[in-house]
C-alpha cells in the first residue's frame, strides 16, 4: 500500500498548502496544511502561521513533511504545537504526518509520542496520524474527540491495546491501518477483541479497520459481534479481502442495515460482488485485485516508445 | 517546395504526425528512409538528398525489426570503454523470439545506433535534428557530464558503477540516501530505478519486472511500477542493469502541484521553449506512457511565479544551445519551494507530445516552421 498523493479533504473540508504570502483566507472552512518545502523550517513557517490575524479562528492544521525525507522524529514541531494551544483556541481538526510516497515510504516516517496534543487540545475533534513508526499514544482520555485516524504501514499491538483502553466517549469515527508485518504489525486479532466483544466507544459510527493482510479474520470477527448492528459504516477496504470474509459478512443480517460498506481494494470474486449488491446499502467494491496480476503481461512495454 | 526526408520506422506514430503536420502547411510529404533499409545499405542519402533537401532524423520508435537491426549492427561494434557490457551475439539474436518488453543490451544498441548516425552524418547535408547531438542525448552520462560542466542545474551524479555494492559505497561517502539508477542509453523510463535507504532498509521503485529463467535474470520493461524491498532482489536488479550501463544522479526531491509530485517536459525549438506538458505522479516515475496524467500548466506557471519560471526556460534554452539540433525535449523538475530547478533528462526525440500546441501549432508544425525560418531550405 502506497499514499500517492496529499489530503484533499479533512475532517469533512478541503485542504490547502500554508503559504504566508496569501495568509489564512478561509480559516473556519479549509484545513491548511503546513509542508515543509527545503528553504524555510517547519516551526519558522508555524510561527509565521501563528502571527496571522485569522489564526486565532483556524478549525484544522496539517502537518506534512516536516524535514528532509525520513528525517528525524516531529517532537520538536509537536512541543511547538502544544505550546501554540492559547493562539488556536478554535482548533478542532490536526493530522500529523501528511507524507506521500515520493517524500518517505510510509514505515520510515519517524513518529513520536503525541499525546501531548490530545492534552492540549481538550475541544479537538478530529485527530489523524500517518506512520506507527516510533508512534506513541497511551490510552488517552478526551471528551470531544469524534474521530480518531491512525494510518500505519504495520500497526504495533501496543497502539491497538492504547486505542481499545482509551475513555474516548464522543467517539464517532475509528480508523486504525492495521499494514502486515512486513512493516512491522505485530497486533494479533485478539489486540482488537474489546471492539468486538465489550461496548467500548458508545458512539462510534464508522469503523474502518482498513489495509489489513488479515480483513478476512477481521470480518469473520465483525460478523460475530453485536458491535456490526451499531456501526452504520464499515470500511474494510485496502486490504485482503476475499469471498472468505465477504461471505461471513453476508452471513450476518445486521450487514444489510449498514448504510455503508467499503471494501474497495479486494480480492473478492464477481459473483460475490454480485451478492453483496443485492444488499440495500452503499457499498464501494471499487479496485478489484483479483484480476489485476493476469493483466501483468499488457503492462509490459517496449523500450523506445515514449 | 520544402523537401524533407525522414528517417524512421514504418508505420510509426511520429510519421504520421509529422506528415499530418506537413498536410496541415500544405506541403508535400516527406519521404521516409527506413532505418532497416539504411542498415542494409540498401539506401545511400546521398542519392536522395538534394542541395536543399532537409533532413529530419526519427526516433527509431517502436519497430521491433529496427531495435534488432541495431542490435545486430553494434554486435560487430568494438567496446570503447575498458568495460565489458552485456552482448548477445547475431545469432543469439536471430533466434530470440520476440518479447514485448523484454530489455535487450542497451550498450549494444548504442553502439549500433552511433554507427547508423555516424554514416547519416557522413551522407547527409543539412539536417533538422544533428547525428552527433542525438549521440549525446543517447548517452545519459555524457549527457549529465556536458550540462555540468557548462554550469547548468542538474542533478549531482555519481561516476560509473558497475554494481550494487559500489553504488552503496559511493552514496554512503556521499551521505546520500536516495538515487535514480537509469540505463545510460535507455530512454521511456526503461531501466529506470528509483532507489533509497533508511537504516537498514532498502527500497527500489522501478519500470522493471525481474524475471528469472532459467537461472537467469530477465529485465521487462512494465507501466505498472514495481517495488522491490527486499535487498538481495534489489542487488540483483541493480547489478544486472549495471551490465547495461547505467547512470547514477541523487533522486532530488520534487515540488508538488496540487496533491501530487510534477515535473516538466518542455520542447525547446529553434532556441525557444515552445511547447510544455505538466507530467504529474503518484510515483516517483512521471513519465507520461506510464499512464500518469497531465497536470495543469496554468496553476504550475502561477505557483512557480514569472522570475523563476523565466530562469527555468533560460536553463532549458542554455541547454538547448549546446546541441546543434533544431529542436529536441528537456525534462525539467522544481525542488519544492519552486526556488530551486534542475534538468532531469535531455530527449533527442522528446517531441512526440500529441494535442499538445503552442500558439496553436503542435510540436511537428512549429518545427517545420522554423526550419523553413532559419535555413535554406525550400528555397528553390
Amino acid at each position: 500500500m502506497t499514499i500517492g498523493e496529499h489530503k484533499t479533504q479533512f475532517a469533512g473540508k478541503a485542504v490547502v498548502d500554508w503559504d504566508a504570502e496569501l495568509g489564512l483566507i478561509d480559516p473556519q472552512d479549509r484545513v491548511y496544511r503546513i509542508r515543509y518545502d527545503q528553504e524555510e523550517s517547519w516551526l519558522d513557517m508555524l510561527v509565521t502561521l501563528l502571527q496571522d490575524p485569522q489564526s486565532s479562528q483556524l478549525f484544522g492544521l496539517i502537518m506534512g513533511a516536516w524535514a528532509s525525507a525520513y528525517n528525524g522524529d516531529p517532537s520538536d514541531e509537536i512541543a511547538a504545537l502544544v505550546e501554540a494551544q492559547t493562539q488556536l483556541p478554535a482548533l478542532k481538526a490536526l493530522f500529523i504526518g501528511d507524507i506521500v510516497f515520493e517524500e518517505s515510504e510510509i514505515s520510515w516516517i519517524q513518529q513520536t509520542n503525541v499525546s501531548p496534543l490530545l492534552t492540549a487540545y481538550p475541544a479537538l475533534e478530529h485527530f489523524g496520524v500517518r506512520s506507527g513508526q516510533g508512534l506513541q499514544l497511551g490510552p488517552i482520555h478526551h471528551e470531544s474527540l469524534h474521530s480518531l485516524i491512525i494510518e500505519t504501514g504495520g500497526l504495533d499491538a501496543t497502539l491497538v491495546r492504547d486505542v481499545m483502553a482509551s475513555d474516548l466517549p464522543a467517539l464517532e469515527h475509528l480508523e486504525l491501518w492495521l499494514g502486515t508485518s512486513d512493516y512491522g504489525a505485530t497486533w494479533a486479532l485478539d489486540n482488537l477483541a474489546p471492539l468486538f466483544e465489550e461496548r467500548l466507544f458508545p458512539k462510534l459510527r464508522y469503523l474502518g479497520l482498513r489495509d489489513s493482510e488479515q480483513a478476512n479474520d477481521i470480518a469473520l470477527a465483525i460478523s460475530r459481534s453485536p458491535l456490526l448492528e451499531r456501526i452504520k459504516v464499515l470500511d474494510l477496504s485496502l486490504g485482503t479481502l476475499d469471498d472468505l470474509g465477504a461471505a461471513a459478512l453476508l452471513a450476518n443480517p445486521a450487514t444489510a442495515k449498514l448504510q455503508k460498506l467499503d471494501i474497495h481494494f479486494h480480492f473478492c470474486s464477481e459473483t460475490m460482488i454480485d451478492q453483496l449488491k443485492t444488499l440495500p446499502i452503499e457499498l464501494d467494491a471499487s479496485d478489484s485485485q483479483l484480476n489485476a496480476d493476469l493483466d501483468f503481461d499488457g503492462q509490459r512495454y517496449v523500450a523506445v516508445g515514449e | 517546395m520544402l523537401d524533407l526526408v525522414v528517417i524512421g520506422s514504418l508505420g510509426d506514430r511520429r510519421i504520421e504526425l509529422l506528415q499530418g503536420a506537413l498536410a496541415k502547411l500544405q506541403l508535400p510529404p516527406a519521404r521516409l528512409v527506413s532505418y532497416s533499409d539504411l542498415i542494409a545499405g540498401k539506401v545511400d542519402l546521398r542519392d536522395l538528398l538534394t542541395p536543399t533537401s532537409l533532413l529530419r532524423i526519427e526516433s527509431p520508435g517502436k519497430s521491433v525489426e529496427s531495435e534488432h537491426a541495431l542490435l545486430s549492427l553494434g554486435a560487430n561494434c568494438e567496446e570503447p570503454e575498458a568495460c565489458s557490457y552485456e552482448r548477445i551475439g547475431q545469432a543469439a539474436l536471430a533466434a530470440q523470439p520476440f518479447e514485448k518488453g523484454l530489455i535487450l543490451p542497451s550498450r549494444q544498441w548504442y553502439l549500433g545506433y552511433c554507427r547508423i548516425l555516424e554514416l547519416i552524418q557522413q551522407q547527409a547535408g543539412q539536417t533538422m535534428n544533428h547525428p552527433a547531438a542525438i549521440m549525446t542525448m543517447f548517452d545519459k552520462r555524457a549527457c549529465h557530464a556536458l550540462l555540468e560542466s557548462h554550469a547548468l542545474a542538474v542533478p549531482p551524479a555519481i561516476g560509473p558503477i558497475s554494481c550494487y555494492d559500489e553504488l552503496l559505497v559511493q552514496m554512503r561517502q556521499r551521505n546520500w540516501r536516495q538515487v535514480f539508477v537509469k540505463l545510460a542509453h535507455g530512454s521511456s523510463a526503461s531501466g529506470v530505478v528509483a532507489f533509497r535507504m533508511h537504516k537498514e532498509q532498502y527500497q527500489a521503485i522501478t519500470t522493471v519486472e525481474m524475471v528469472r529463467h532459467q537461472g537467469q535474470v530477465r529485465l521487462y520493461n512494465t507501466r505498472r511500477i514495481q517495488i522491490y524491498r527486499n535487498e538481495g532482489e534489489i542487488a540483483t536488479l541493480i547489478d544486472a542493469l549495471c551490465r547495461h550501463r547505467v547512470h547514477v544522479e541523487q533522486w532530488l526531491p520534487r515540488a508538488f502541484s496540487g496533491t501530487r509530485i510534477f515535473d516538466l517536459r518542455l520542447v525547446v525549438i529553434a532556441g525557444q521553449v515552445q511547447h510544455v506538458v505538466v507530467r504529474q505522479s503518484a510515483m516517483p516515475i512521471t513519465n507520461l506512457h506510464l499512464l500518469n496524467p497531465r497536470g495543469d500548466l496554468e496553476a504550475v506557471m502561477q505557483a512557480v511565479g514569472p522570475g523563476r519560471w523565466q530562469a527555468a526556460l533560460e536553463t532549458c534554452q542554455r541547454a538547448a544551445a549546446l546541441f546543434p539540433s533544431l529542436y529536441m525535449g528537456i525534462d525539467l523538475l522544481f525542488k519544492p519551494g519552486f526556488k530551486q530547478h534542475a534538468i532531469i533528462e535531455m530527449n533527442a526525440f522528446g517531441d512526440l507530445l500529441p494535442g499538445v500546441l503552442y500558439e496553436g501549432r503542435d510540436t511537428y508544425s512549429s518545427e517545420i516552421l522554423a526550419a523553413l525560418a532559419t535555413s535554406q531550405v525550400g528555397a528553390s
